[in-house]
């Protein structure tokens, strides 16, 4: 069950409407290594974790990424709210335009739409966790390649927030990957998967 | 060789009989030191050893001094913690830290609905009419949410 709390997680507050910028951070909405993504990984992959520290983990940081989809969303909305159709044919984002107008929708910067082939849920602990670890670095990096194209510190400040909490994240997901680890075969953690193959 | 060479810093082959092929993260030692709260929420993080920025973007406007700004900044540690105790269940100093920032942020939300309405549904309750549509919505500061 959740319980929408109706305020973000950071304070947005962007002056100046600039599509162009939009344009490239909806890729953390909707893109291979956004939010929607990070959200769902984790959510999804909860069901099949047999520790409970994992089922803890991937609850509660998988509910910080859907508050981070919101941020991200509302920094889309924030650059894209009372542009001219000017400012629209100026940023070149006339095909998302005649598509969702000012509206946010889920897309990659390069225009392709939300895709759940984005992420797995391998149903094995180890390949889960370790796919945990490089969503948070390739989303880090997207954050790091997002500043470099900012010039606006409004939008500079947010970004910022967002990028280091991937960094926190990887601590975290690194850190079960050693407890998990623990509680397996010590001579060999492949011998069997602990989310299928049950004890007798 | 003796043990203390073959174990230097980032140095010397690791023991035979050493994990290979797991996956291994140096885990945080302890919940201390930490920022304070509106600190913490505007690096976006409550550790310091945490605390790595991309080339010179660092936080340099600290987050303004609002209710709503100092209840997501202890709704921001309660989480930092939260995070931390998920895989350090047993650190009861932590624990302890946790609890006094939940009753902070409870005091914190409190003030917050009594300025500027609800935080969650529920909170209309307070209210005399159901004022739970009403702006600030989170993503239209400017225009609202500076009350």
């Amino acid at each position: 069950m959740f319980v929408y709390e109706k305020k973000l997680q950071y304070p947005v507050r962007i002056k100046n409407p600039d599509p162009a910028m939009a344009k490239y951070i909806i890729t953390q909405y909707g893109g291979p290594d956004g939010e929607l993504s990070a959200s769902l990984r984790y959510l999804s992959q909860r069901y099949s974790m047999p520790y409970d520290r994992a089922k803890a983990v991937l609850t509660d940081i998988g509910v910080e990424e859907l508050g981070h989809l919101e941020i991200v969303g509302t920094i889309v909305h924030q650059l894209t709210r009372n542009m001219t159709v000017e400012q629209v044919k100026k940023a070149g984002i006339q095909d998302y335009f005649v598509d969702h107008t000012a509206g946010v929708y889920a897309q990659a910067a390069a225009g392709f739409p939300y895709d759940a082939a984005s992420f797995q849920v391998k149903g094995d602990v180890i390949a889960d966790l370790a796919e945990d670890m490089g969503a948070e670095q390739k989303a880090r990096v997207t954050y790091d390649n997002i500043l470099r194209m900012a010039d606006d510190p409004d939008v500079i400040d947010v970004i910022r927030f967002l990028r280091e909490r991937e960094v926190v994240h990887f601590q975290r997901f690194g850190e079960l990957m050693g407890l998990v680890v623990d509680k397996m075969d010590q001579r060999n953690v492949y011998a069997v998967n602990p989310a299928f193959d049950r004890k007798k | 060789m003796s043990n203390k060479e073959s174990c230097s810093y980032k140095e010397g082959p690791l023991p035979a009989c050493a994990p290979l092929a797991v996956p291994m993260l140096a885990a945080q030692q302890s919940a201390e030191p930490a920022y304070e709260s509106a600190d913490a929420l505007a690096k976006g993080t409550l550790f310091p050893g945490l605390d790595l920025p991309f080339m010179d973007y660092v936080a340099n406007c600290p987050v303004e001094d609002t209710p709503l700004a100092e209840l997501m900044a202890l709704d921001f540690v309660c989480q930092e913690l939260a995070l931390y105790l998920d895989t350090h269940p047993g650190d009861k100093e932590a624990f302890k830290t946790w609890k006094s920032f939940t009753a902070l942020a409870k005091e914190g939300r409190q003030r917050y609905v009594e300025m500027c309405g609800p935080v969650t549904r529920a909170d209309t309750a307070r209210f005399d009419s159901w004022v739970w549509p009403e702006d600030p919505w989170p993503w239209n500061n400017g225009k609202a949410g500076k009350k």
